[in-house]
C-alpha cells in the first residue's frame, strides 16, 4: 500500500452483554462493506487485546476509531493501552441519545429499531472516516478497493446498477439501500423518488445537474427491487 | 453482569468481527442464553474482561465458564485463562464445520440457514455440558 493511501482501522467493542454491542459490530460490518470500502479495515478487539502483534501494529501506524457500545469504552481503552492515542471515540448509547431498549442482542429478533440504529451508528461512523481521511490523505489520494490489500473484513458488499441517461451506473450496496428505504415506507411511486435521491448521496457523489436523472432511474430500479421482493 | 446464582454458568464467545466464525460463535451464545438454558446461563463481555474490569474478573473466577472461539486462536479461551477463570469447556466453531463440508454459512454480518443450523448444533452441545454439571450437582452428597 503506498504511504499516501491512509487506510483507517475500526474496531467495535462487540460487547456479548448489551444490544449496543451487536449494533456496534453490525454499524462496523456495514461501514467495511457498504458505506467506506476500499478505505476501511477491521480489526479483532480480542485478538488486538490478546497481544496480537500484527492488529496492534496496524493501530500504531493508522488512524483508528474505536465504536464503543457503552461508556466504559473497552475498545478504546484497549487501544490506547496498547497502541496510543485513537483518532476518534465513539459510543453507541451516545449517538443513540440513550440505551436502544427496543432492540435485541440477537440477530435473530432483529427488526425495525435494529435496522435504524445501525444505520445511524453506521452513517456516523463513515462522517468519522471522512474526516479523519481529510486530516491524514493528500488531497486527490485515496484507498481503493481495488488496491489488492483487501482482506475477508473489508471486502466491499455488492452492489446494484442502474441506467442513468442510457448509461450503466453501479452503486454499492444498492440492495441494502433499497431495503432501508423499503424498512422505512418510502413509496415505490414519484412521491419517494426525493427521499431515494437523497439517501442514495450519501454515498455515491451525484453531480447537481443529473439528480433528476438519477431520480427517475433511482425510482425504476427500487420499483423492480420491491417487485422482486 | 447482573446478579447471579454462583452456579450460573456464563458462556462467552469470541465474537470475532472478521469472519463467520465469529458470528456463529456470538449467535450460539445467546440461543443458549436466550432460548435453551435461560434460567442457567449468562453471557459476559469479553472485552470488558480482558479491560481487567474487576467485576468481570471475578465473575469468571467464581462462576463456571464455557468459551466458544471462532478460529483456532481462541481468543475467548486464552483470557479466560489469563483471568484466572474457572473454564469447564471450550468450544471452536471451526471443529463445527468439519461436519458440515460445503456449508455456507452466510458472512461475518449475517448468517444464513446453513449458519444457524450450525450455530444452533453448537448451543445445544454447551447446553447438554450445562445441564450435564446441574445433574452433577443435584446428585452430589
Amino acid at each position: 500500500m503506498s504511504e499516501a493511501m491512509q487506510k483507517v482501522g475500526i474496531i467495535s467493542c462487540s460487547g456479548e452483554e448489551i444490544p449496543e454491542g451487536t449494533i456496534s459490530r453490525l454499524a462496523t460490518r456495514r461501514v467495511l462493506e457498504l458505506l467506506r470500502p476500499g478505505a476501511t479495515v477491521t480489526l479483532c478487539l480480542p485478538l488486538f487485546l490478546a497481544g496480537n502483534e500484527a492488529e496492534r501494529d496496524f493501530a500504531r501506524t493508522h488512524p483508528t476509531i474505536t465504536v464503543d457500545g457503552c461508556e466504559k469504552q473497552c475498545a478504546k481503552w484497549g487501544t490506547e493501552q496498547h497502541s496510543g492515542p485513537v483518532s476518534a471515540a465513539l459510543v453507541v448509547s451516545e449517538i443513540l441519545g440513550g440505551p436502544c431498549s427496543a432492540c435485541h442482542r440477537s440477530s435473530r429478533e432483529s427488526g425495525q429499531a435494529e435496522k435504524e440504529a445501525i444505520w445511524m451508528v453506521a452513517e456516523r461512523i463513515a462522517a468519522e472516516v471522512d474526516a479523519v481521511l481529510a486530516q491524514t490523505t493528500p488531497a486527490g489520494m485515496c484507498a481503493t478497493a481495488s488496491d489488492g490489500e483487501g482482506c475477508a473484513c473489508s471486502s466491499p458488499m455488492p452492489g446494484g446498477t442502474i441506467t442513468v441517461n442510457g448509461t450503466k451506473v453501479p452503486i454499492a450496496g444498492l440492495p441494502l439501500i433499497f431495503e432501508q428505504c423499503a424498512g422505512q415506507g418510502v413509496p415505490a411511486e414519484s412521491s419517494g423518488s426525493h427521499d431515494l435521491l437523497n439517501v442514495v448521496k450519501i454515498y455515491h457523489p451525484i453531480p447537481l445537474d443529473e439528480e433528476p436523472a438519477y431520480q427517475e432511474a433511482l425510482l425504476a430500479a427500487y420499483q423492480q427491487f420491491r417487485r422482486d421482493v | 453482569m447482573m446478579e447471579t446464582d454462583k452456579q450460573t454458568v456464563l458462556v462467552i464467545p469470541c465474537s470475532g468481527i472478521g469472519k463467520v466464525h465469529g458470528l456463529i460463535s456470538r449467535e450460539a451464545t445467546y440461543l443458549v442464553t436466550d432460548e435453551l438454558a435461560p434460567g442457567q446461563t449468562q453471557t459476559q463481555c469479553l472485552a470488558l474482561l480482558v479491560k481487567g474490569d474487576a467485576d468481570a474478573v471475578t465473575a469468571v473466577q467464581s462462576h463456571p465458564c464455557i468459551t466458544i472461539d471462532g478460529c483456532p486462536k481462541a481468543c475467548a479461551q486464552k483470557n479466560v485463562e489469563i483471568a484466572g477463570g474457572t473454564l469447564v469447556k471450550s468450544v471452536r466453531v471451526v471443529d463445527a464445520f468439519k461436519t458440515h463440508r460445503g456449508a455456507e454459512p452466510g458472512s461475518a454480518s449475517g448468517l444464513t440457514n446453513d449458519g444457524w443450523t450450525i450455530a444452533r448444533e453448537i448451543a445445544e452441545a454447551v447446553t447438554a455440558e450445562v445441564i450435564s454439571r446441574i445433574a452433577d450437582r443435584e446428585v452430589a452428597p
